[in-house]
């Protein structure tokens, strides 16, 4: 069981991926905005964060900017549909190289995403 | 047309069917929150549209492509990615007849969205007379 954070400014897709992984047995947390989102890590530690990418006021590459460089240790998911003339490939490259540890693409597969979700933990935890 | 079927036409239905797999129980409220999505989000584009704000017209199609797209309904969010697209680039020139065919669109997506809920067994009333219940 590990505890999750989901940033995302689509409600309907935080309750999708909460309920998803509240059924696989983890403690999940779900905010709208990315600044939010800064000030709950400040105030309880996650072991996982999965981000939306486009959001309005913070995008999901301001945020992995300014959490790795204060949580350096926090695995991240980062996930796009794309967006602001970016593919959702070029979106997530751009998140892979400011430090996400895996992508998720919109539309997402459920079950891909579970599997993405353990992957990440496992390897946090070795 | 036999519309009882419309929606096996009008959405890719295998991406509901993995849904509702891996939800199981959470289904039909996890969809009430996407179809509800796919009715305000339009309106919320007509809005911005009359304010002539070009940024938040592309931010709510941004948001309605994503949420139509991960419940199959593939027509519907490219409508939305062309808008996005269109808007993003700070002009609403030529726009509102393809908000007008998003907002007829998401009355019909809706429909059946909860038709296929019900066949599906919902429990309870899918959509009261009003539109979509508040998840």
């Amino acid at each position: 069981m590990a505890r999750i954070l989901i940033i995302d400014d689509d409600e309907p897709f935080r309750v999708h991926l909460g309920t998803l992984l509240r059924g696989a047995g983890h403690v999940v947390l779900e905010v709208e905005c990315a600044l939010h989102a800064l000030d709950k890590i400040a105030l309880d530690p996650f072991d996982l964060l999965i981000t939306d990418i486009f959001m309005p006021r913070m995008d999901g590459f301001e945020l992995l900017s300014t959490l790795l460089r204060r949580h350096p240790r926090i695995q991240v998911i980062a996930m796009s549909g794309g967006g602001s003339g970016m593919t959702p490939a070029l979106a997530l490259n751009v998140a892979k190289k400011l430090g996400a540890n895996e992508l998720i693409s919109k539309p997402f597969q459920p079950g891909a995403v579970l599997q993405v979700v353990d992957r990440v933990l496992q390897s946090a935890a070795v | 047309m036999n519309t009882t079927n419309l929606y096996q036409e009008l959405i890719e239905l295998h991406k509901l069917t993995e849904m509702h797999e891996e939800l199981e129980g959470g289904f039909f409220t996890v969809v009430r929150h996407y179809q509800a999505g796919i009715v305000h989000r339009p309106e919320r584009i007509r809005q911005a549209l009359r304010e002539q704000d070009p940024e938040r017209v592309a931010m709510e199609s941004h948001s309605l492509k994503s949420v139509c797209r991960q419940v199959g309904l593939q027509n519907m969010g490219n409508l939305a990615a062309q808008l996005e697209a269109m808007s993003a680039t700070g002009s609403l020139q030529d726009v509102e007849p393809l908000v007008e065919q998003l907002i007829a669109s998401s009355v019909v997506a809706s429909q059946e969205l909860t038709r296929y809920c019900h066949d599906m067994g919902a429990s309870r009333p899918f959509q009261d007379k009003e539109g979509v219940n508040e998840p």
